[in-house]
């Protein structure tokens, strides 16, 4: 019983985070002025009948609860409105434009993950050598370098000078690889895969790490070694779970901040996703489609969170469920 | 007379720092017969941890174990290859560690790690590995065994997870049992009940023990045998009875006279009990004499200089220290 309770609890304490996000959000954008004043003002021709009229055709017009009410409303059906520059509904446009952002990311996370946990226990079983300095270092490097540098470098030698991979968008307007959308797809798709594996893994595996050469000191550990059991099943058995309990909360927010960070990748690969439609989006004060997408970051951050905590509590008995 | 079930010959155990080699362990001798109780007393950082972890080449990094054999059943534990010695690891040696709260894993239920063990060293079934458990379970007095197997080390107490520990050693009906300071972390009735445990389990199952302490009274309670260590080094080897009545090395004689007696007067203004003034001396480079000679009350000239050779000064009693008719080596 105990597990069901605290995800239904869990899931009820999301739902009110949601509803306040979406007054803050609501807010905000309200104060920025109505959008239609702001994006026609000052146009030749443009006279105040033709603001109010065309307020009026987005809803624009009426008191701000009345808006909110009804924008939540809308929102609960799963309808974001309809874009005002490229006049379509938000939600296709965020379903379409989504589906390329994890194609990148989720990829981009897991392949960090496995990477980070073979350079861990490569570099915390052998504390102090060259190759555990080597991983040390490397982490670093890449934890400390913006990930669009690191991008820019694949660009110029994959691209440029090689011309072995695409170097922007999702798939090639015409002559595609192998005559393959798969094909063609996944070509496009080993840059940014690239370049968020390389700046994930880095930070992933300086946690990791030192999250794996605290537990390999413990008394546990030891004690399963007298036992006579073998190094490997010491390591990925006894020490790799403990190390990873601490490390699940960044993971957890990685996964949560997929959207939150994809600007920078789609920026520098041209990507067709919700990164670059975002930000495109507030430069041109698309605002059904800002809250929208605002909306999802938040409802992927929230499940993020929820999800981490189930598996801590999956992973680590200690944890009570309360 | 028959071979004695461990023999440790020389051993070396030295610590590569930046500063230099410190020398945790240095030349350690000591034999254990089959059924027999080994007490090793020291104080922290005498190396009888080390030495004991040693053993089975436990020692973590930067130690290296630098020199020395160790006889198990005919057999160099410190030549073999790792496979083989992992056949030897918690089935003919096996570990009872100083801190129960820290010694079991923390996310793994007590009959999985357990079951884990048996299953690997002796190809049981879940089954009969999980019949095997709970027999040892209640071997060591731990009620409702059924109910602990599912149970996490964070659910039960200290002393149960001491039990648990001591369980986990005598999965595979092991020869010899290293102890390290079982009781230290426990207060004192557990502690007691503890060592009458130990004490039990080894007469029922015949095994030799070597006992790690700081404690002069639970060697005693304990052990047949006792090898007093200071600093890296083994001062002193002699039966139960004749340590405490008849001691030789000055520094096992200032360390009997450090314990609270309940039958002495103590003299002075204060009645203060004794103590060893000084601290022991940095492994790092120690002094090339006796290690013992800065605090030794005894001490003369020749011990700064020559290095004591352990020697048999009665049958089953040998001492180091040239004051008390060892030879030595001039350093």
């Amino acid at each position: 019983m105990g597990m069901l309770n605290y995800i239904a609890r869990r899931l009820l304490f999301s739902l009110a985070l949601l509803l306040g996000v979406s007054v803050i959000l609501f807010a905000l954008i309200n104060a920025i002025g109505n959008p239609i004043e702001i994006l026609l003002a000052e146009r030749p021709g443009v006279t105040e009948e033709i603001i109010q009229s065309v307020s009026q055709y987005y809803g624009l017009d009426g008191s701000v609860t009345d808006r909110y009410f009804t924008w939540l409303g809308n929102l609960l059906r799963l309808d974001f409105g309809t874009s005002i520059i490229y006049n379509q509904p938000v939600g296709d446009m965020l379903w379409t434009f989504g589906l390329e952002t994890l194609k990148i990311q989720i990829p981009g996370i897991l392949l960090a993950l496995a990477l980070a946990v073979g350079a861990s226990v490569l570099a915390a079983t052998r504390q102090y050598s060259r190759i555990d300095f080597g991983v040390i270092s490397g982490a670093m490097l890449g934890h400390s370098l913006p990930g669009f540098f690191f991008g820019i470098i694949l660009i110029l030698i994959f691209s440029y000078w090689l011309g072995w991979l695409p170097s922007y968008g999702a798939y090639s307007t015409r002559n595609l690889l192998w005559d393959s959308e798969l094909a063609d797809g996944l070509w496009h798709m080993v840059l940014p895969v690239g370049m968020l594996a390389f700046f994930n893994t880095a930070t992933l595996t300086l946690l990791l790490r030192s999250s794996l050469v605290d537990v390999l000191r413990q008394d546990y550990i030891t004690a399963a070694r007298a036992s006579g059991l073998p190094e490997r099943r010491v390591v990925m058995g006894h020490a790799l779970r403990n190390a990873v309990i601490p490390v699940l909360t960044y993971l957890g927010i990685l996964f949560g901040l997929m959207l939150g960070t994809a600007p920078v990748t789609e920026t520098v690969f041209t990507w067709p996703g919700l990164g670059a439609l975002y930000i495109m989006a507030i430069q041109q004060l698309d605002y059904p489609l800002i809250m929208g997408e605002t909306m999802i970051i938040t409802v992927m951050l929230v499940g993020a969170t929820l999800l981490t905590d189930i598996a801590y509590v999956a992973i680590d008995p200690r944890i009570r469920l309360g | 007379m028959a071979p004695p079930l461990l023999s440790v010959e020389g051993l070396q155990v030295q610590f590569h720092t930046r500063d230099g080699i410190v020398r945790a362990v240095d030349g350690v001798d000591y034999s254990v017969g089959r059924g027999e109780t080994l007490g090793i007393v020291g104080e922290s950082g005498s190396g009888k941890t080390v030495s004991s972890l040693a053993l089975l080449r436990l020692v973590p990094p930067p130690a290296r174990i630098a020199a020395g054999r160790v006889m198990f059943e005919g057999e160099d534990l410190l030549a073999k290859p790792e496979r083989e010695l992992g056949a030897i690891r918690g089935r003919r040696i096996a570990m009872v560690f100083q801190n129960p709260a820290t010694s079991l894993n923390p996310i793994y239920s007590i009959g999985s790690q357990l079951g884990e063990i048996l299953r690997w060293h002796e190809k049981l079934d879940r089954a009969a590995a999980e019949a095997r458990i709970l027999s040892l379970l209640d071997l060591v007095g731990i009620t409702d065994p059924a109910t602990r197997l599912r149970q996490y080390p964070h659910e039960l107490s200290g002393g149960m997870k001491q039990r648990i520990g001591i369980a986990r050693a005598l999965l595979c009906n092991p020869a010899l049992l290293l102890a390290d300071e079982p009781t230290t972390a426990l207060d004192v009735t557990i502690q007691a009940q503890i060592l009458d445990l130990l004490a039990d389990l080894r007469q029922r199952l015949g095994m030799a023990m070597v006992l790690v302490t700081h404690d002069m009274g639970v060697v005693a309670r304990m052990a047949d045998r006792i090898t007093v260590m200071y600093a890296g080094r083994v001062c002193e080897t002699a039966s139960a009875a004749t340590l405490f009545s008849a001691p030789r090395h000055p520094y096992t004689r200032a360390l009997l006279e450090s314990m609270p007696r309940i039958d002495h007067r103590y003299t002075g203004p204060r009645q203060l009990l004794p103590t060893i003034a000084g601290r022991p001396p940095g492994l790092l480079n120690p002094p090339a004499g006796c290690r013992f000679a800065a605090r030794c009350p005894e001490a003369m000239a020749e011990c700064r200089t020559t290095l004591p050779v352990e020697t048999v000064v009665a049958p089953g009693h040998s001492v180091s220290c040239i004051r008390h008719g060892s030879q030595g080596i001039a350093a």
